[in-house]
């Protein structure tokens, strides 16, 4: 199949280098990404979040995304972390073997007894937040790796391989390229604003929200008028949406790589489930 | 209403498609410019609600798909849950459009949200706002430490549950004498006040407590929900009223207006 251009590069303009990965087929794909997210339930320690990490990276290095890309987002992961960590030490009072650090910030006496609000670091909080952070991480790398490996063409010749029936196919195919019209109609509707006299550059951020909230109103008048349009040229040439097309252009049927693929997904979903059984004491 | 037979037509896939994708760009400007930090994908002011909850009361239960699939793709990204995990939490955008869906159908109510008293949907905002986060905080501060310690926290839930309610009683007469008392009325009620609790309480619930697994620590609960419950009061008490006042008698013109639940 040839290489479309992925959910991702639609996005943000991420290109994704072509290997193997990218000419699964793109069930096999939305399975491993699935398998991720099943794995995802049974990490509790520290070893299987980093184990998780590690693969959930693998992965997306295999599947020729550049991770260098999430630099750009560092300051949006770190502020994420840290609020996680800062969760931990002002909301959990997780008493461990080590205490590092104890303060009380807040006491109050009350009717019934005292309620007190303090800072508490110890071993333990401290791993619990690593686990949370290391979760964090995967759950991203898996979301990068979905989006990152699957394109919209692909999911809408997946749903027509699938006898799936027009209505759905279009929606999804529109979904993806209403971004775009919406971006455009957000242009339109600012440039006749300012063809008015709105001076975008000297307004304070409150009034330019204000202002981009009231463009909401003509924004979704003319998603109205572009939804009839289309909805017209669709009748007009004869296609209900419950029509099924027998025939498609793009075939695309799994190959035994994908079967390699998908026993893999579901052995990376068994190990996780039994590590995690195997701390647990379910299993000896 | 009619009872007359009807079907969906391209006009209703097509505009729910749209619909879904603007809701999405809204989602993640509105978590990225006024962020619950710590919670991605949360936002103090998430303006998407005033673009699916009037759908939903428009056309049913496409604005409660559109509020479904558009949360669970800003779940994928820029929030970055797992799949399942972004299933799970997405019902809570789900549950925000279906329950002024419901509450217009099951009540019979056709919407006319035709101003007669202006001055009145202005100030409907400030008290349904001020009365349902009072009254919330009074709840959460009886839930986590009145019933337990007693005094003053008990004092305070008191106070905070009779001027709550009191307020958001004045913002749902206030809104009846805006205009058709049964439609803002049940406006209120069923447009404001239940969606922002309830898919409050379902998104940071699944985001903190229960889910495959949940992404935050517990802890990050009672912020998260208060976070989210004010935010979508805002939005929907001033946003998706004036988008209601504005297009709701083009939409009932158009065919994308659903009388039924799906055509």
């Amino acid at each position: 199949m040839q290489l479309t251009p992925s959910i991702f590069r639609e996005f943000i303009g991420l290109e994704v280098r072509r290997t193997s990965y990218q000419d699964l087929h793109v069930l096999t794909k939305l399975l491993i990404s699935f398998s991720l997210s099943l794995s995802i339930l049974f990490v509790r320690d520290l070893p299987s979040a980093l184990a998780l990490l590690a693969l959930s990276a693998a992965l997306c290095k295999i599947a020729g995304i550049p991770l260098g890309a999430i630099r750009k987002y560092l300051v949006v992961l770190a502020s994420v972390t840290s609020f996680i960590a800062i969760a931990f030490v002002l909301f959990a009072s997780i008493p461990g073997r080590v205490t590092y650090f104890e303060h009380t910030l807040f006491r109050l006496e009350a009717e019934k007894g005292v309620l007190e609000w303090k800072i508490l670091v110890s071993d333990r909080s401290l791993e619990y937040t690593a686990v949370f952070v290391t979760r964090i991480f995967s759950m991203i790398l898996s979301a990068i790796l979905l989006l990152g490996s699957v394109s919209d063409r692909e999911l809408v010749w997946g749903l027509r391989a699938a006898k799936a029936p027009y209505g759905l196919c279009l929606a999804v195919a529109l979904f993806f390229k209403g971004f775009q019209a919406f971006v455009s109609d957000f242009f339109t509707v600012r440039d006749a604003m300012q063809a008015r006299g709105v001076d975008f550059d000297k307004m304070s951020l409150l009034e330019k929200f204000r202002i981009y909230v009231n463009a909401l109103i003509p924004l979704f008048a003319l998603l109205i008028s572009r939804s009839y349009e289309i909805s017209l040229a669709l009748e007009a040439r004869g296609i209900s949406p419950g029509s099924r097309v027998s025939s498609s252009y793009y075939e695309s049927r799994p190959r035994g790589r994908d079967y390699i693929a998908i026993v893999g997904a579901i052995l990376v979903v068994a190990l996780f489930y039994y590590y995690s059984a195997l701390v647990a004491g379910w299993i000896s | 209403m009619s009872t007359k037979a009807r079907r969906i037509t391209w006009m209703h896939i097509v505009s729910f498609a749209f619909a879904t994708a603007v809701s999405y760009v809204l989602g993640v400007l509105s978590s990225l410019i006024f962020p619950v930090l710590g919670a991605p994908g949360v936002s103090a002011l998430y303006v998407a609600a005033a673009v699916y909850v009037p759908l939903g009361i428009w056309m049913g239960m496409w604005g409660a798909l559109a509020g479904y699939f558009s949360c669970f793709f800003l779940g994928l990204y820029p929030s970055g849950y797992s799949l399942v995990q972004s299933a799970v939490w997405a019902f809570a955008d789900f549950i925000e459009a279906l329950i002024p869906a419901a509450a217009y159908r099951l009540l019979r109510v056709d919407p006319d949200f035709t101003l007669r008293r202006p001055k009145y949907a202005k100030l409907l905002p400030i008290f349904v706002v001020g009365g349902t986060v009072l009254l919330l905080l009074g709840i959460v501060v009886q839930v986590l430490w009145g019933a337990t310690l007693g005094e003053p926290f008990t004092t305070f839930y008191v106070y905070a549950v009779y001027i709550g309610t009191a307020l958001a009683a004045i913002g749902i007469i206030m809104g009846m004498l805006a205009g058709d008392p049964k439609t803002w009325g049940l406006y209120v009620v069923a447009g404001i006040i239940l969606p922002a609790v309830l898919s409050g309480i379902w998104g940071s619930a699944t985001l903190t407590i229960a889910n495959f697994p949940p992404p935050l620590p517990a802890e990050l609960f009672v912020p998260v929900l208060i976070g989210w419950i004010a935010g979508d009061l805002i939005v929907l008490a001033v946003i998706a009223t004036a988008m209601l006042v504005a297009l709701t008698p083009v939409v009932k013109r158009t065919a994308i207006y659903v009388e039924r639940w799906f055509a």
